[in-house]
């Protein structure tokens, strides 16, 4: 089991930051979603055994949480959101020190900084100082000293803050490469849902305190039958015109001649190739949809607004 | 492969597990300590400070000699010449301005004196580098989200502190002491070597050297502390300059103007904490509590209760200061 809460809360002073969560998690990559105040960062420092819980027992990799801090954090390689650099050091030596503070011998740790680092293509800049680093190899970084270790467990707290698409693809690829084929649990706390979408297949929804859904992506996101997606090749200004005044929803753009749309409830797919033909477009692709997990979660959110605590 | 700066293609090397084992927490105090001062140790400016404490440092060991070659052509103008005839005023006055260079505690506890002054100095700018920087640069989440303690991380900085002070007092005056001790092994073996040789005061040998390693321990244990507090609280380099020169210079000043200018109970010199380090050095080297300038002055017990006093508070201090790093934003 990766992770296993019961009726965890936290307070402090008044304040409510967790209520009762329970989390039952097999290890796998599990995406953390909440908006900002919802408890995500009193979670993930209960999950790393910085805070101990107001109440409720739980377990992270078998390890208590009430009593095994320093075990914990072992077993975890965290990334930090923030930059978190230790100035005037070389990137091998920040990472070589990272592995020292984990525990590591110097040596062990310096030949696996070598290796983590050329194995996320910072190899070149090892020995640059890390305030000549930009902020893609910033984050890369960030992830070499979580997994100098080999930790079986990654805790990552906005990865892809700041980068630019292609490194930001580049990271996704990488984390689901980490989970795929090396086995590691990750736990991704991040406001880009894209970012879960990619890289998770289960995620938990925390808003004001409290879990609001947790369980695979796939299963929670509802199958619906009112969404599609069109491809569509030509002008499709007049086709895009009629359809709105037909009540049809354009929910998505994406500039590339694909559209997410939402149809009335007496809407038939003949009604697509009908009006494609009228305008003088082709429709190159039409494809019933589901909710997608943006949806999911702001449903899920709606669903629950202003909970107020006990 | 142009442009492979900014893309990312992780695919150079296949990812390879590790197995091992883990070291204890306490293992990770050494690595915080060492990364600590190399950092410091490039700074050109803590080697032009060094540099000035061993020039202070070359003044006492080459003065020795200078010492004893006072000695000698003082004997030999004595033979020379007996009473009638005096040409050896001059090297009497020399002997006796180097005196205080003889290996005696009056050798060691100017040595501490002066080069303290340099300490203080080189602490004041070392503090925002060795410790300032992890709360101004937030390396301290980089720290404290490892498996560690904060007490591992504050001992570490102590520790490096502590090599700093060593470095520039302690390490200098064991080689002041062994100077002495190969010159005539008798310094070593006897702790009667000065009141037997009427040369000097106060204990030699052994004594002395646990003396020396006691006066430095408390330098270092003490001013270590202080400066960890200090620059975590200050952080920046100029403001933590003005508050560690009002510690150790307005303080002092103001506890000499209440003592001997306004006549003001001697316990007001309490206020000086480099007073209060002097003072309990000096009782380590042995010094009779009456002897010790400048009078009046408070007891031993009472300099020392200061000292744990602050070192108390600022541990107190360490401890919420650290805990109140959001680690997790």
């Amino acid at each position: 089991m990766f992770i296993e809460l019961h009726n965890i809360s936290r307070s402090f002073g008044g304040n409510q930051a967790l209520i009762d969560v329970n989390l039952h998690l097999e290890m796998g990559r599990v995406g953390l979603l909440g908006p900002n105040g919802a408890g995500k960062s009193t979670l993930i420092k209960i999950l790393l055994g910085i805070l101990a819980p107001s109440s409720g027992t739980g377990r992270v990799l078998d390890h208590d949480l009430a009593s095994a801090g320093i075990a914990l954090r072992r077993a975890i390689g965290y990334m930090p959101e923030g930059d978190a650099l230790v100035p005037g050091m070389q990137g091998a030596e920040y990472v070589a020190l990272a592995g020292e503070l984990y525990g590591m011998a110097r040596k062990q740790a310096l030949r696996r900084a070598h290796e983590v680092l050329t194995y996320l293509d910072l190899g070149d800049a090892r020995y640059r100082k890390l305030e000549e680093y930009s902020t893609g190899m910033k984050q890369r970084l960030k992830l070499a000293q979580a997994l100098v270790h080999d930790p079986p467990v990654l805790l990552l707290d906005e990865p892809t803050s700041g980068m630019d698409p292609a490194g930001r693809e580049g990271m996704l690829d990488l984390l689901v490469r980490l989970g795929k084929e090396h086995k590691k649990a990750i736990l991704l706390s991040t406001h880009l849902l894209g970012d879960i979408d990619k890289v998770c297949d289960a995620v938990i929804i925390l808003h004001q305190g409290r879990i609001l859904c947790q369980g695979p992506v796939r299963e929670l996101c509802q199958r619906r039958h009112d969404r599609y997606r069109l491809q569509i090749q030509g002008d499709p200004t007049g086709l895009l015109e009629e359809l709105r005044l037909e009540d049809v929803r354009i929910l998505r753009d994406n500039g590339r001649g694909e559209y997410r749309v939402q149809v009335p409830a007496d809407w038939t797919t003949q009604a697509f190739f009908k009006l494609a033909q009228v305008h003088n477009v082709v429709l190159r692709g039409l494809q019933a949809d589901d909710e997608d997990l943006e949806e999911l979660f702001h449903r899920v959110i709606g669903e629950n607004p202003n909970q107020a605590p006990p | 492969m142009a442009g492979l700066d900014e893309s990312f293609m992780p695919t150079l090397l296949h990812y390879r597990s590790w197995q091992g084992a883990f070291h204890s927490s306490w293992w990770t105090v050494w690595p915080i300590a060492r990364v600590a001062l190399g950092t410091l140790l490039r700074r050109r400016l803590f080697w032009t400070l060094y540099a000035f404490g061993l020039l202070l440092f070359f003044m006492f060991f080459f003065g020795a000699y200078l010492l004893a070659w006072a000695e000698s052509q003082l004997s030999v103008t004595q033979q020379q010449f007996g009473k009638m005839a005096d040409p050896g005023r001059m090297i009497r006055g020399i002997r006796g301005a180097l005196r205080i260079l003889n290996g005696s505690q009056d050798t060691f506890q100017y040595f501490f004196a002066y080069q303290g002054g340099i300490v203080i100095v080189t602490l004041s700018l070392a503090g925002s580098v060795l410790i300032g920087n992890d709360f101004t640069f937030k390396s301290l989440v980089f720290y404290l989200a490892k498996p560690i303690g904060r007490w591992h991380y504050i001992l570490g900085k102590c520790i490096a502190v502590a090599i700093v002070v060593q470095m520039m007092t302690t390490l200098p005056a064991l080689v002041l002491y062994g100077q002495h001790a190969f010159d005539d092994w008798d310094y070593f073996w006897r702790v009667d070597y000065f009141s037997a040789s009427d040369t000097g005061k106060g204990p030699a040998g052994i004594v002395l050297l646990l003396a020396i390693l006691g006066y430095g321990t408390l330098l270092s244990v003490f001013l270590s502390i202080l400066l960890v507090a200090a620059a975590s609280w200050m952080r920046r380099t100029m403001p933590l300059i003005m508050v560690w020169m009002s510690m150790f210079f307005f303080l002092r000043i103001l506890a000499n103007i209440l003592v001997d200018g306004l006549k003001y109970d001697g316990r007001w010199r309490l206020i000086d904490l480099w007073n209060n380090l002097t003072l309990l050095g000096q009782g380590c080297l042995g010094y009779p509590w009456e002897d010790i300038n400048p009078k009046p002055h408070p007891e031993f017990w009472e300099a020392g209760l200061v000292l744990l006093g602050v070192t108390a508070v600022c541990l107190i201090y360490l401890n919420f200061r650290t805990r109140s790093v959001e680690i997790v934003r």
